[in-house]
């Protein structure tokens, strides 16, 4: 808006900030976060755009699971469905990732109180969750090939294991925005981590709560 | 990623050398290889062409190149397939939003950059991957050409969706100061719908990609072949399967790719149609809702497809009322159109030919859009040639001269020079009669050899008489091929025989990226961003003035508009 910098700047900050991130598509955003030194409107550093580009991802990938949740539907009423019936490690899953969300809110508001260290502590706390999550629903996949239901035992169990897998993929995106966020050094003329830390955490919750929704829809729609 | 490499594109067009410019993140850089890449496309896709309705005509001859690998339909299919890939993937969908809009769009709206140009290189890297995974996906069997078209296909839908995200976000956050919505040019509200609408519907695809890829290689059930062929139509699952699968995934993905193609077009036709009329838009917030409406049922016909298909009895019908409700929005464009054009002091330049060239074609593909948008008419009298000749004429050609108009128009803003308006004219003229030679004779042929009405002996008698309309319309090809050469040649030499400094603002109209030099410098607006002060369209506002640009001041309007 009002105040741009000149182009070579622009693509200077940005450049560095997106080549070091990990390639999916919101932290992408986030990561370019990083940094961007034009005063922006109201006179604060112009991040909005990343909180504009996080929003639009998220509706993104939204209607990425929105299609494959009506082919879900549409694709049980058409025989040969053979319920998955989900390993009980998926509500411990549930707990650590609802629980990962709470600590990355908790390390927030240690940020925004400039309390670097405990932000250090708590934002490892949730990174470490994540990871734990990562790795139960690794577990859980075993589980179910331990029982025989794999991708290609029948339409159900695909499902099962895409909404899984996607899932598990957009949340390792998340992973590294985290990583990310804690590990750069943030110019405090620019961007400031507490605004790339909220931005992740829009994309944290996000997936937090749609995993909520996938789960529902596994359990309630088999 | 060195920070260094980034910052030095800053300057590649003083020779800091090829590979720079290909890493590069700048927008117009990128804009530019869009358009290069759709050249590519465009001229290998229009040869296939060519060698198909050669091929098709006279299937005994053989036809250098096509006679080597051309042994079974289904290589024929795959031919066609890679036209039609290259056409709509990286000519349609690249050139008027991806190409146009990368290079215009933060010009337009007076910003230095894209929200995000990381991405942006990224999305181009990833779309220029795709090209060359289809392209290849051509050679190799079947069986594996399928899989690789679908990941082609896929990767091109990730790059569409980091272009969209793009996009959306730098028409909402990157416009400067007075940049209001009301005040946007038509363009850029055709690209961020565009953008909108490719967001939305380029996920639905990608996972529609990713569910048959994974149901190819790993074997898993989302769309299973024996219940997909059997919700297909009879007529088409009794030739094979194979070639089948292929061909409807293609036009599963192509009826959202539609809309994705013309939004921008339509934008890109307003514009210029005001500019060479030398009027306002008329009725431009209508025009903006109407770009919205596309938008809306561009992306609930594609629901249609998505969710539907072959399902609920219902649907066809629902599918019929979503495509005829698209005359709604198009209707008001072509009123627009026509209004501005009403007691305009038209400039009947190559630009604005390719302009009007389009209406003329938007309004003869979507008459018989009409028949086809009544599911029971389409399937009862209606043949593949009929279809055929629809689309190419209303999204493929009239799409590619709103690309040419658009090509014309800122040719002077992206090389620092013009085609020749002589050459560019026999051009015109030329393709335009040339692509009426092929398409409407098409239609004939489909409406006469489907007739279920007439009895055998009449059948025969048509037969005859569609195989010679058939020949002519091969001939009409080869011709509406070889006019482009001229375009080749004149786009060649144009930018070879490049002279002195182009003024800034050759057509004299009102845009941002007209007020800096031509071609655009690598700042677009140096260090103080252009603040805007009126709509986008102020020609001849009253007698004396014939234009105000947009970042003329109001206290001194009289002074520059000369």
């Amino acid at each position: 808006m009002p105040g741009t910098t000149t182009g070579q700047d622009l693509e200077l900050v940005i450049g560095k900030g997106n080549g070091g991130g990990g390639g999916t598509k919101p932290p992408a955003g986030g990561n370019g976060g990083g940094d961007d030194g034009k005063p922006g409107r109201k006179g604060q550093p112009s991040a909005s755009k990343y909180y504009t580009g996080v929003a639009i991802g998220i509706v993104s990938i939204l209607m990425f699971f929105m299609a494959l949740a009506s082919a879900f539907l549409i694709r049980k009423g058409t025989g040969e469905w053979v319920p998955v019936h989900i390993p009980g490690l998926l509500w411990v899953n549930t707990a650590i990732l609802l629980t990962s969300s709470a600590t990355l809110e908790m390390a927030r508001k240690r940020l925004s109180n400039s309390d670097a260290n405990g932000f250090r502590r708590l934002w490892q706390v949730t990174t470490v969750l994540g990871v734990l999550f990562l790795v139960g629903q690794l577990v859980a996949w075993r589980i179910l090939a331990g029982q025989g239901i794999y991708l290609a035992t029948n339409p159900a169990s695909s499902f099962f294991y895409i909404f899984t897998g996607a899932h598990a993929l957009h949340l390792l995106g998340g992973v590294c925005a985290l990583l990310y966020v804690a590990w750069r050094n943030f110019d405090p003329a620019k961007v400031s981590r507490v605004v790339a830390a909220e931005v992740v955490s829009y994309y944290w919750h996000f997936m937090d709560a749609l995993w909520l929704f996938l789960l529902a829809l596994l359990y309630l729609g088999k | 990623m060195v920070t260094y490499d980034d910052g030095g594109d800053a300057s590649p067009s003083s020779g800091s050398g090829v590979f720079s410019r290909l890493i590069s993140t700048h927008h117009k850089t990128i804009g530019l290889q869009y358009l290069w890449l759709a050249l590519a496309s465009v001229l290998v896709g229009m040869v296939l062409s060519a060698l198909l309705r050669l091929h098709a005509t006279w299937p005994d001859r053989a036809i250098p190149f096509l006679a080597s690998i051309e042994t079974t339909p289904e290589r024929f299919a795959a031919m066609r397939l890679l036209h039609g890939s290259l056409m709509v993937f990286f000519v349609l969908t690249a050139a008027p939003q991806l190409g146009f809009g990368n290079f215009l769009l933060p010009l337009q709206i007076g910003a230095a950059e894209m929200a995000f140009p990381s991405l942006n290189r990224l999305s181009f890297w990833m779309t220029a991957g795709s090209l060359v995974g289809m392209t290849a996906s051509f050679f190799l069997s079947l069986a594996n050409g399928i899989n690789l078209w679908l990941a082609s296909a896929s990767v091109f839908s990730l790059a569409a969706l980091f272009s969209a995200l793009n996009f959306t976000t730098t028409t909402i956050e990157l416009r400067t100061k007075g940049m209001t919505l009301p005040r946007m040019p038509v363009t850029v509200w055709a690209w961020f719908v565009n953008a909108i609408l490719s967001m939305l519907i380029f996920s639905v695809l990608l996972a529609g990609c990713a569910a048959v890829l994974s149901d190819r290689l790993l074997g898993s059930n989302f769309f299973s072949t024996a219940s997909f062929l059997a919700a297909q139509p009879q007529n088409l699952v009794r030739q094979g399967s194979l070639p089948i699968l292929w061909q409807r995934l293609f036009w599963y993905f192509a009826q959202a790719e539609v809309y994705v193609a013309m939004l921008p077009c339509f934008g890109i036709v307003t514009h210029l149609v005001a500019t060479f009329s030398r009027k306002p838009v008329w009725k431009e917030r209508l025009v903006v809702l109407a770009l919205c409406g596309v938008g809306l049922v561009g992306f609930c016909v594609w629901g249609y497809h998505m969710f539907a298909t072959g399902m609920n009895p219902y649907a066809p019908l629902v599918f019929s009322v979503l495509a005829s409700s698209l005359g709604i929005p198009a209707a008001f464009l072509l009123a627009s159109w026509l209004g501005t054009l009403w007691n305009g002091r038209v400039q009947l330049n190559t630009a604005m030919l390719f302009a009007i060239g389009f209406i003329s074609l938007f309004i003869a593909g979507g008459l018989s859009g009409m028949f086809l948008a009544r599911h029971d008419l389409a399937r009862a009298a209606v043949s593949e040639e009929f279809v055929i000749g629809h689309f190419h004429l209303v999204m493929g050609v009239a799409a590619t001269f709103a690309i040419l108009a658009a090509l014309f128009f800122w040719f002077p803003k992206l090389f620092g020079t013009r085609l020749n308006e002589g050459l560019g004219n026999i051009h015109f003229w030329m393709t335009f009669a040339g692509v009426y030679a092929i398409f409407m004779p098409l239609h004939w042929v489909g409406l006469l050899t489907q007739s279920h009405v007439l009895g055998e002996a009449q059948r025969a008698a048509i037969a005859s008489a569609g195989s010679s309309i058939r020949t002519f319309v091969t001939l009409a090809t080869v011709w509406t091929v070889s006019a482009q050469t001229l375009f080749v040649i004149n786009f060649l030499y144009s930018l070879l025989s490049r002279k002195q400094a182009e003024e800034n603002n050759p057509w004299r109209a009102t845009t941002l990226e007209w007020s800096i030099a031509s071609p655009a410098p690598e700042e677009n607006f140096g260090k103080t961003p252009p603040v805007v002060y009126r709509g986008a369209y102020e020609f001849h506002v009253d007698s004396e003035l014939d234009f105000v640009p947009q970042h003329l001041a109001p206290e001194l309007p009289a002074e520059k508009a000369h």
